[in-house]
């Protein structure tokens, strides 16, 4: 087990830099996950770790030894594709066995040690088959045990969940978790996925154009976006842009003026409210309160979305349990409403 | 006019189409066992004597195994230049790899006789400058076929490594392999079959050449294409039919077992 | 790169590599080189050396008996456009083409629709097959079945005797070489075409039905003009391939019907004029690779209008 440390890393092509002075220290035994949107650089971030893709600058360290220029087949990493990548001409079995055999481990303790990692991800039974003939949940697993035999330094994976439905991917991500903390294997997981990303990793690092925008741990990420890209990444649908009007109150670009918890920021701004933290009705002292009128409902099973707008134009969202699960009446469009929030449940960010 | 008229006249005008592509093909098979000393119709009766003189002539006899030897020598020499490349063409971005892409299926689009032609005239400068024969023996046809044969390999093959991705050779790199045991224990494998249809493609390809092949030829060392052609030319009898049966049959062969392998028609 | 090309299981290759990258990453590249060097230089001395050889031969002089004089002359081409005899070659190889190119275009487009838009899957891969078979099969085998068919004494006279027709000469005659030429032809036109009608959305014929065409409607304003780049490659196919064409003219036409290749052929190899028959080999070169990039360009710029 080694931490990883990325020194600086860039990566251009011609005119483009797809990494852009990517430096990052993944710690011994932690589950980092790169988090951002297509094109962001969090792929070819992890493919440069694995080796698969040249650094133009910078170093990769792992365990204090520079591996920057060695091929991929020195580097003893285990790495996850999106599409398993599973041998198609080879078994189950054979694929496992493959990274032992470049080791060229005795043909006993390779036995052994496929039995092992075959047993640990609970598909001995189907250690004769044909790649093909296992569904996409069992492929993942052997792609897992295929990456984790070979005892490797660190652990690559490259969005392991994107090619499963739904009820599988949660299983899978509880796995992964599971397994990557019983070996203590040092991690680094790519997802464009937020929740995958916050329910999986000890730290998400986001990324934007190359860069890292913020890292943190879940909850830092998901409580304290540090900017509007982070904030809507997060999933943070009203961001309301406008600038401070003194200590502790903020000008809406639309003319309210609201209380907000001071923050050490200036200039052009933005206030990031969840939409579960807005309040329909029954206004408590403290908050800001604003009159408008509910425009659309949008029912999404356990919650409903509503859109409200103020006379002034200002558009937000706002959440509310549905009665399904206990919530109160829905509200139909062209009703009005007070919304309202409470000072310290809004964020200010970087407009 | 309903859809089934509509559909009607699709069918039927393709049923023309085949007619006339595969009847003529079926008319030289039906010939080949004619009893008719002079070829006319209808059948006097049937007879498998033409396989037999067709097989005592040497021009097809000879003409036979020159060509299985030539399309052999080709399909080796376009599988041993033709596979690395195509490797090199689809997992390498390189300057110049467009060039090298138009220069390797550039033999495909360079008429048969005037490749051909410059083929000859090369070899015979060269006679002049070793003083060796080259043109009308074996190696000279050799290198003609070879030529033939590599675009269509370099085409099927890079065909299938495009569709195999690369997180395979990825894969197997980074669990140890370095990139020859990737290549063999990993690549090789998987475009098999991409393989054994560019090696069944070329070897037809080659066989049934005649244009570059025709300058090429010399006393004895006849393929059977121009064989068959030499003897057009001066009759038309059910030994020639014969010929063309065996011929229609072993390329039948070999077509469908590469079609297995790979879609025939994607190669053009 | 985008993260999302890099680690698409079914993207395309061509488009999950990065650029030509440049600088000490040059060093990975040289695998390339080796991979790639010995079809180059294969390719590069068995056809391009030879055919460099061979346009600097049209330049020299012909000497009865002393074979080639070394010259830097245009004669050889200016021959060929002052002889009557080579320019009514050329018109043949021209008209013989052309003709060839348009029937195979008029059989094989219903032919590829057929396959693509009405056979199930099953017999789509047979009759394709079918369609490609006969294609490898070789000129020699095809031209002999063609002269048992279209011969005086062959299978087509036979049959028209039999209902008491008299017999037609066919052998030796124009029609008979367009015959022997479509059917070489007809399998390239059906497969490029039918690979293009594929990628037409079946849906924007439906549309086009919806709001009242006739098949007859769809067919000219909605399929050929998207199927038109696919009808431009077929047919620039079909003509190199007539134009070049050896056995058919040479066994159907008969030794007083002339086609360029076969002059070529007769020049370099009987006659050993080298220079001219290296000067008709590039005027044949020319003119099919002029014809076709005009085809190109005209059909190209009026595609490019909704493609972009």
């Amino acid at each position: 087990m080694s931490d990883v440390v990325l020194q600086s890393i860039v990566k251009r092509y011609d005119a483009m830099t797809a990494v852009d002075h990517v430096s990052l220290t993944i710690g011994e035994g932690e589950l980092v996950a790169l988090l951002g949107p297509s094109g962001c650089g969090k792929t070819t971030t992890l493919r440069m770790v694995g080796g698969f893709i040249p650094v133009t600058e910078g170093r990769i360290l792992v365990g204090g030894r520079d591996l920057t220029h060695l091929p991929p087949n020195k580097r003893n990493m285990g790495f996850g594709f999106q599409n398993y990548a599973l041998f198609p001409h080879m078994t189950i079995a054979e694929n496992v066995a493959f990274g032992l055999e470049m080791r060229k481990l005795p043909k006993a303790e390779i036995a052994a040690k496929v039995k092992t990692a075959l047993d640990r991800v609970k598909l001995s039974h189907l250690a004769e088959r044909l790649p093909k003939q296992l569904s996409g949940g069992q492929q993942q697993r052997v792609a897992l045990a295929r990456a984790l035999v070979i005892e490797p330094d660190v652990l690559l994976l490259d969005e392991p969940l994107s090619n499963l439905d739904a009820q599988l991917r949660h299983e899978m991500k509880t796995e992964i978790r599971t397994l990557q903390q019983q070996l203590g294997i040092t991690t680094i997981f790519v997802t464009h996925d937020q929740d995958e990303a916050l329910s999986v990793a000890d730290r998400v690092v986001l990324m934007r154009n190359g860069r890292i925008e913020q890292q943190g741990s879940p909850d830092d990420l998901f409580g304290r976006p540090a900017s509007r890209f982070a904030a809507e990444f997060m999933g943070v649908t009203n961001l309301l842009s406008g600038e401070l009007a003194g200590v502790g109150r903020f000008r809406l670009a639309s003319g309210e003026e609201v209380r907000v918890d001071p923050a050490g920021l200036s200039g052009e701004l933005s206030l990031a409210v969840r939409p579960e933290r807005l309040v329909l009705d029954g206004a408590e002292e403290d908050h800001n309160a604003l009159p408008a009128v509910v425009e659309l409902a949008t029912y999404r099973g356990l919650v409903i979305d509503y859109r409200v707008a103020t006379a002034s134009g200002l558009a937000l969202i706002a959440r509310r349990p549905s009665p399904a699960v206990g919530g109160p009446a829905p509200l139909k469009p062209g009703q009005p409403v007070r919304v309202s929030w409470h000072p310290n449940a809004g964020t200010l960010v970087a407009a | 006019m309903g859809l089934l008229a509509v559909n009607r006249i699709y069918a039927a005008i393709t049923a023309l189409v085949l007619a006339f592509v595969v009847l003529p093909l079926g008319a030289v098979i039906w010939v080949s066992f004619f009893a008719n000393r002079i070829l006319s119709f209808p059948a006097t009766g049937y007879t498998l004597d033409w396989y037999a003189r067709a097989w005592q002539l040497d021009s097809f006899r000879n003409g036979f195994i020159t060509s299985v030897e030539t399309a052999l020598v080709a399909v080796a020499l376009s599988l041993a230049l033709g596979v690395p490349a195509s490797l090199a063409l689809v997992r390498y971005r390189f300057p110049g790899r467009d060039a090298i892409q138009t220069l390797l299926l550039s033999p495909m689009v360079v008429p048969g006789i005037v490749g051909g032609a410059a083929l000859f005239m090369a070899f015979i400068e060269l006679e002049i400058l070793l003083d060796v024969d080259i043109s009308g023996t074996l190696p000279g046809l050799f290198v003609a076929h070879g030529l033939i044969a590599l675009p269509w390999t370099v085409r099927l093959v890079t065909a299938s490594l495009v569709g195999m991705s690369p997180s395979y050779e990825e894969a197997a790199q980074s669990l140890g392999a370095g990139r020859l045991t990737t290549f063999f224990r990993v690549t090789l494998p998987i475009i098999k079959p991409g393989i054994v249809a560019a090696a069944l493609f070329s070897f037809v390809i080659s066989f049934i050449d005649l244009e570059k092949s025709i300058f090429l030829v010399g006393p004895g060392r006849t393929t059977l294409q121009i064989a068959l052609v030499s003897y057009l030319e001066w009759n038309l009898d059910s030994t020639v039919a014969a010929v063309a049966t065996v011929q229609i049959l072993i390329i039948g062969v070999l077509l469908l077992v590469s079609d297995r392998y790979a879609r025939l028609s994607r190669a053009f | 790169m985008t993260s999302s090309a890099s680690s698409g299981a079914t993207a395309p290759v061509a488009t999950t590599s990065p650029p030509a990258p440049s600088g000490r990453e040059g060093r990975r590249l040289a695998p390339a080189y080796g991979l790639t060097a010995p079809a180059t230089i294969f390719v590069l001395v068995a056809l391009m050396g030879p055919l460099a050889l061979m346009f600097r031969y049209s330049l020299n002089r012909f000497v009865p008996g002393q074979m080639m004089v070394e010259a830097l002359t245009l004669d050889n081409y200016a021959r060929f456009f002052a002889d009557s005899f080579y320019q009514e070659v050329l018109g043949t190889t021209l008209w013989i083409s052309a003709l060839s190119t348009l029937l195979c275009l008029v059989a094989g487009f219903p032919v590829a629709y057929f396959l693509v838009r009405q056979a199930s899957d099953k017999w789509k891969g047979r009759l394709l097959l079918l369609i490609v078979l006969p294609l490898l099969m070789g000129n020699a085998v095809r031209t002999a079945a063609w002269m048992v068919i279209l011969g005086d004494k062959g299978l087509f006279n036979a049959v028209i005797g039999a209902v008491g027709l008299s017999p037609v000469k066919l052998m030796y005659t124009p029609t008979a070489v367009v015959i022997g030429l479509v059917s070489v032809l007809l399998p390239f036109m059906i497969v490029t075409l039918q690979s293009v009608i594929e990628g037409i959305d079946a849906n924007l014929e439906s549309a086009a039905q919806s709001l009242g065409a006739s098949h007859l409607t769809v067919l000219w304003r909605v399929v050929l003009p998207l199927a038109l780049p696919g009808i431009l490659a077929g047919t620039m196919l079909c003509f190199i391939l007539s134009m070049n064409a050896y056995a058919t003219p040479v066994l159907i036409g008969g030794p007083s019907f002339h086609m360029m290749a076969p002059t070529v052929y007769q020049q370099v190899a009987k006659a050993m004029n080298w220079p001219f028959g290296a000067a008709l080999a590039f005027v044949l070169m020319a003119v099919t690779l002029v014809l076709t990039t005009t085809a190109n360009v005209l059909v190209q710029r009026r595609y490019r209008r909704w493609s972009e």
